[in-house]
């Protein structure tokens, strides 16, 4: 059993695979969630499976450097910029609105 | 038994483990209505890529990632939803086309970038094994002024957290309160001229031209 | 054409001085002083006459009365160049019939002009008027001098429109405004006809062009045609031409092309000159101002369409079906203008019937016409001539009448012999003109049609001539003698004046033309074909003519000059009779109503609908059709950042798909 789980480990296809998956659900929820916070959830949680990838090619491409590793730092460090900025754009826009559905920023139509 | 044998071992255990929860943390934010709780399970969906980190042998990264990502990011969310008094309503379901066309765009998407990366060979493109004080070795290559190195980046990144800071200040700050709120939803002028100040009313507009 | 005189070199000022005349009078001297427009305007048509006379005087010269008078085109330049032998000269024609009617256009319209100084005196559009003036002199003057059929439409249509200008010239009056539509309308439609025709011989004229010119040209290089063009007069009045179109059968219903094009062209004339049933507008035409009527409708422009028949006679002649329709049309409304002109009491209406039934001896005379006996060509010409003066003067006599007496009816009249006596005797002069009494000028022209007409046997047509010269002495008669004649009707006629000697020096000049103008040898210089034995007066005819005329104006003097009471119960004795004379036969009613129930109720209106709904309504769908696309398309535009996010991602993918598909088939 052991053999079989270690001689099994996962490949960097698995991994991608893996990240893929949780982008593809963080761009699910961008696209249909409707309060403004949720979205910026769901953004969050791409930018985190981008930054996996950043690491997983690090490990397998090229195991001796650590590139990967510090671009990942770099988009964390972007991702809360994003989110200080997002955060007071929601701020004022519920000031004003009195509410962060984005259904009902609408006004760019006709 | 070998050594190494029981860490592989482990070591896919614990991949598919933590891919799991991450996976279906990651559903329970998107789908969750309740927005602290969405809150609650993007740090559970965090958690679960620290341990990732781990297994990528990036040790240094995890707790990056749960310093940063975790205690300070997630917080600023939760103020978020607090200040937009998102917490104790219950979201509004989105429509079901909507829905649709969002899972059919994600998976779509998901398809795609997957039959991609499956038929393609990835080859390594450099020998090595991965830094034990890997620290130490991130701490260098961002401060390394050689080529190859980071520190512009670096510094720029550091100008960009100022500025959004300085940003999010701005753009938040307080101003006089709306005697009602507009829950109209029509952004019709003159709507800002009853929730700013005097001063800053936007200039009037030809009559009858919203 | 070296030999050519002054005058001749420059024929081409007799119709461009009116034109002249026209522009500067109309833009300039009009808006600054009324008077000088009136003085400008007329002088210019005195100098066009007596160039005119002077192109008439080196032409006879050159070609002296007697001999063979050729057609010369002293000047012509390229207008419309189409293609070779295609291309519409404008020029100037000169041959006797053209040099008569410039002469008589030019004249008329000169003496008309000097006496519209008097009557339109005070009037509103008193430069207006002589604008329009100049512009129909300059139309008719284009039209007489044409050297080819294309030329001759155009100056046709520019007569229609000053026509139509001066017609509805107090166009504040509903009726003068109804009755320049109607002229215009009218001729308008037989102008169809007409042009229709012109292409038909332009284009199998053309047909032949390439084969039959080069011998045509020849023949006319010393007369001044330097490029023969298909539409040249030159080359379709050419026998050998006229013989290709006139091979049996190759139009429509069995005629020949010649016949069917003769045919449509003749409807085009008939239409201007008021032959039966295109006769409607010249009485409604009596609206216009007396001066207009004068030069018009009595001297000048109704003759335009006898004079398109005689300038293209070799056409006529050569199908012989064209000319007897021309004959019997001709005659009939001869005959039936002067019945209905014994009942009118519109002193102008009277006049105008009398225009048509003169008209209708002009057209007899030319359909009588044959090659080998053509004395009806030169007979119908000689009418035109002298018809031209005496119904001038009847015209503007009877408009001095009504200005004295305020009314155009001659039961206000009355008595006016001795308050106007030049007009009176004027008047006198022309109404035994007109009936053709010896030595005046009318008994010489109505001899010879009647001459032309048993000479070459057309009995009938005899017979009806003759009888219209009775009618003709009767009712013209009659007006004279209810007008000048008799007790004062009317309070104006009691204190009616002698026109102004600006109005009677016109009169009497023409009434001097009415009596010298029988006594020109018209067969000496307008002749066509085969020359023309004038023995001088055929007693044969002169005494059963002079009989009928003297008969007439005998039974006016015995109705009109005495006991009123005799006319009025002839009138109840005929009854019905009269009254449906009086209304013309009834024609106007039938046009009206066939134009309304018919024309406009069933194919009017389905046009208009048409129109409306399909034309306008595929125009509607195309508009609609954009809209309702757009509206469609509307709902893309959410406004929300969701919905361009999906429409985002998916033209993403697809780019990638391609990309992936791209790198893959590499």
């Amino acid at each position: 059993m052991i053999d079989f789980l270690a001689s099994h480990s996962p490949d960097i296809r698995h991994w991608l695979l893996l990240s893929a998956v949780l982008f593809s659900i963080g761009l699910y929820g961008l696209l249909t969630r409707r309060n403004a916070v949720a979205i910026l959830m769901a953004v969050e949680l791409m930018l985190n499976s981008a930054a996996l990838n950043f690491v997983l090619f690090n490990r397998y491409l090229m195991p001796g450097m650590v590139d990967g590793q510090v671009m990942a730092i770099f988009v964390i460090a972007v991702a809360a910029a994003e989110v200080v900025v997002g955060m007071a754009i929601f701020v004022a826009l519920f000031r004003y609105r009195a509410t962060i559905d984005v259904n009902r920023m609408d006004t760019m139509k006709d | 038994m070998n050594p190494d044998t029981v860490t592989g071992a482990v070591w896919t255990v614990l991949f598919y483990v933590l891919g799991a929860a991450a996976i279906l943390l990651a559903l329970a934010v998107v789908n969750a209505r309740r927005l602290l709780r969405a809150a609650i399970y993007l740090m559970g969906v965090l958690l679960m890529s620290a341990g990732l980190y781990v297994l990528l042998d990036a040790a240094f990264l995890a707790g990056v990632q749960v310093l940063v990502y975790v205690g300070g990011i997630l917080v600023l969310i939760v103020f978020a939803v607090m200040l937009t008094r998102s917490a104790d309503l219950l979201e509004d379901n989105p429509s079901l086309r909507r829905k649709v066309l969002g899972a059919v765009a994600s998976i779509g998407f998901l398809v795609l970038t997957a039959a991609v990366f499956l038929t393609t060979p990835f080859k390594p493109l450099a020998e090595g094994t991965p830094p034990k004080d890997d620290a130490l070795v991130i701490g260098r290559r961002l401060l390394d002024q050689g080529p190859g190195g980071y520190v512009l980046p670096f510094e720029i990144v550091s100008v960009l957290l100022l500025a959004a800071v300085i940003g999010g200040i701005v753009v938040a700050r307080k101003t006089p309160p709306p005697e009602q709120p507009f829950t109209s939803g029509g952004d019709r002028a003159g709507e800002a001229d009853l929730v700013l100040p005097k001063s800053q009313r936007p200039a009037r507009r030809a009559k009858g031209n919203p | 054409m070296d030999q050519l005189g002054f005058a001749l070199r420059n024929a081409w000022l007799v119709p461009a001085l009116p034109f002249f005349s026209f522009g500067i009078v109309g833009l300039f001297i009009r808006p600054l002083s009324k008077k000088a427009a009136g003085i400008v305007g007329t002088l210019a048509i005195f100098a066009s006459a007596v160039f005119a006379t002077m192109v008439a005087w080196e032409y006879f010269h050159l070609y002296p009365p007697g001999a063979v008078h050729p057609t010369i085109v002293p000047w012509s330049f390229k207008w419309l160049a189409y293609q070779a032998g295609l291309t519409v000269n404008v020029g100037v024609l000169v041959d006797p019939i053209s040099v008569l009617l410039m002469i008589v256009v030019t004249w008329a319209s000169a003496l008309i002009h000097l006496y519209s100084i008097g009557y339109m005196h005070g009037d509103e559009g008193y430069g207006r008027f002589f604008t329009y003036m100049n512009l129909f002199t300059f139309s008719m003057l284009g039209l007489v001098v044409a050297p080819n059929i294309v030329q001759m439409y155009v100056c046709w249509e520019l007569v229609g429109v000053s026509s139509f200008l001066l017609i509805g010239f107090y166009y504040s009056r509903p009726s003068a405004v109804a009755a320049a539509k109607k002229a215009f309308i009218v001729t308008r439609f037989a102008d169809l006809g007409f042009l229709i025709g012109i292409l038909v011989l332009g284009f199998y004229g053309y047909q032949s062009f390439a084969e039959l010119s080069p011998a045509i040209a020849a023949q006319w290089a010393d007369k001044g045609v330097t490029n023969l063009q298909a539409f040249d007069f030159a080359y379709l009045t050419d026998p050998s031409v006229l013989e290709r179109l006139a091979a049996p059968g190759s139009g429509i219903l069995g005629m020949s092309l010649l016949t069917m094009s003769m045919l449509l062209v003749f409807m085009g004339a008939a239409g201007k000159s008021a032959m039966f049933p295109l006769h409607i507008w010249l009485p409604d035409a009596m609206e216009g101002p007396t001066p207009v009527s004068a030069l018009i409708h009595a001297a000048t422009m109704v003759v335009a369409g006898v004079y398109l028949v005689a300038r293209l006679m070799p056409g006529f002649a050569a199908s012989g079906d064209a000319l007897l329709v021309v004959a019997y049309i001709g005659a009939f409304t001869c005959l039936f203008a002067a019945v209905i002109g014994i009942t009118q009491d519109d002193i102008k209406r009277v006049l105008a019937f009398s225009t048509l039934s003169q008209i209708g001896y002009m057209m007899l005379a030319l359909g009588v016409t044959t090659m080998s006996h053509p004395l009806g060509y030169t007979a119908g010409m000689f009418h035109l001539f002298t018809h031209a003066f005496f119904k001038a003067l009847l015209f503007l006599a009877a408009g001095a009448v009504i200005h004295a007496v305020h009314s155009n009816e001659i039961w206000d009249m009355g008595g006016l012999r001795k308050k106007m006596p030049i007009t009176h005797a004027t008047f006198l002069v022309a109404t035994l003109a007109i009936a053709g009494i010896f030595p005046l000028a009318g008994f010489f022209s109505k001899d010879e049609i009647l001459a032309a007409a048993l000479g070459n046997h057309f009995y009938l047509i005899f017979a009806v001539a003759l009888l219209v010269a009775g009618m003709t002495a009767f009712y013209m008669f009659r007006i004279y003698f209810v007008t000048f004649w008799g007790a004062h009707r009317s309070p104006h006629a009691e204190h009616a004046r002698e026109a102004p000697a600006v109005m009677w020096v016109p009169l009497t000049v023409l009434a001097a033309l009415s009596v010298v103008a029988g006594f020109v040898p018209m067969a000496e210089f307008v002749s066509i074909g085969a020359s023309v034995e004038h023995e001088g007066i055929d007693l044969a005819i002169a005494i059963p003519a002079t009989l009928a005329a003297l008969a007439g104006i005998g039974l006016a003097w015995f109705f009109y000059a005495g006991d009123p009471r005799r006319a009025e119960r002839a009138v109840e004795v005929l009854g019905a009779v009269h009254r449906t004379v009086k209304r013309k036969f009834y024609i106007d009613e039938v046009y009206l109503f066939i134009t309304h129930r018919i024309i406009i109720r069933y194919i009017s209106r389905p046009v208009a609908w048409f129109d409306r709904h399909v034309v306008d309504g595929s125009v509607n769908l195309a508009a609609w059709l954009t809209s309702t696309l757009g509206a469609g398309l509307r709902p893309l535009q959410t406004g929300q950042v969701q919905t361009y996010g999906i429409f985002y991602v998916g033209g993403a993918m697809f780019v990638l798909l391609v990309l992936w598909a791209a790198l893959a088939m590499k």
